[in-house]
């Protein structure tokens, strides 16, 4: 068999085979470029709220419990404590609630998770444990193969002899301007 | 494409096989269950703990919002934190587990803030002449490193939500 012709068989078979995972990468690669300008993992909903009656360090379970609630439906309460500067900080499934017990001012954090996309930014972060870092450089191998095998598959004037070389290099000069002026 | 599904499956077996071969054998290594210990009582006896082992249950007051590489467990007061670093083994902690009472198993460690800030070693080749100026820069690096605090984290292992 011509090298060529393996190189488009494996370059077509891996090509399908390594789709699903570049999607997973590129996609939270994306959302975890911007993790500076948003929560890559959750949309977070802060929500103000003031209580009228009046509480202390002391004030019961319960009663926090039935004041955080009443806040929103979603919120369920886990425990609570009162840090360092008398605020009073409560646990919520999801997030978490401050309260002021002087002022009655509270703040309400509630997160919830991105559908899907939490699931490929810990795959992406190789948050998994140790077989998935194997199984994820495996990919990357084969990510590697199917783009530089990619280079040698055309013959003639759209090959990377000819056109092929061009397009390649403007791909690397990209980077590269980066990495001279940036790194 | 049949080769080429057979060859992913065959690496895949030998990789799960490769991974709980390890994990049976982490196991084997620990015959005897130790019992869990609170933040208060780690910082008790901090010193003789240290590059050990240990259990520590508390409350999550934090988890690390960029994908959850550490957390806090919090004893019986907001002053008495440590951090747990999740690790490859544990990978990651969920926002969803503050305020959560967690089970850690880890090695404890101890860092010195200022002391890994500042490695002169690191800075300077070896074959440098050292001026009076770098002479001087490296006693105020000393002297820092001396009076530098110290801060105890916890290489995680392995958790369990209690």
């Amino acid at each position: 068999m011509k090298i060529r012709k393996l190189l488009r068989i494996l370059h077509r078979d891996l090509g399908y085979y390594i789709v699903a995972m570049t999607v997973i990468y590129a996609v939270s690669g994306i959302y975890l470029n911007h993790r500076r300008d948003f929560n890559p993992d959750y949309k977070i909903f802060v929500t103000d709220f003031s209580v009228n009656q009046p509480l202390t360090v002391n004030t019961s379970k319960e009663k926090i419990k039935d004041i955080v609630e009443s806040v929103d439906e979603n919120v369920v309460f886990k425990k609570h404590y009162v840090n360092n500067e008398g605020l009073i900080k409560i646990f919520i499934e999801n997030g978490e609630a401050i309260i002021n017990p002087v002022t009655g001012k509270g703040t309400l954090q509630y997160l919830q998770k991105r559908p899907i996309i939490f699931g490929m930014n810990k795959m992406h972060r190789a948050n998994l444990g140790t077989l998935w870092k194997w199984i994820s450089d495996l990919m990357a191998v084969i990510l590697i193969f199917v783009a530089v095998s990619g280079l040698f598959l055309l013959k003639g004037k759209r090959g990377f002899n000819r056109w092929g070389w061009w397009l390649t290099i403007a791909g690397i000069i990209v980077p590269l301007i980066f990495a001279i002026l940036f790194v | 494409m049949k080769k080429t599904i057979l060859i992913s499956l065959f690496a895949l077996f030998l990789f799960s096989c490769g991974n709980s071969g390890k994990q049976a054998s982490s196991v084997a290594e620990d015959p005897q269950e130790k019992v869990a210990i609170t933040v208060d009582e780690l910082y008790n006896n901090v010193a003789d703990l240290e590059d050990q082992e240990v259990v520590i249950k508390g409350t999550v007051t934090h988890v690390c919002k960029e994908g959850g590489a550490r957390c806090f467990l919090m004893g019986s007061t907001e002053d008495k934190l440590i951090r747990v670093e999740a690790g490859e083994k544990i990978g990651a902690f969920n926002q969803e587990q503050m305020g959560s009472e967690l089970e850690i198993v880890g090695v404890l460690k101890m860092v010195k803030t200022e002391a890994q800030a500042h490695n002169p070693g690191k800075e300077h080749g070896d074959g440098q002449m050292e001026d009076a100026e770098t002479s001087e820069a490296h006693k105020v690096i000393a002297n820092a490193q001396e009076a530098s605090e110290v801060e105890y984290f916890i290489e995680g292992m392995k958790v369990k939500e209690l």
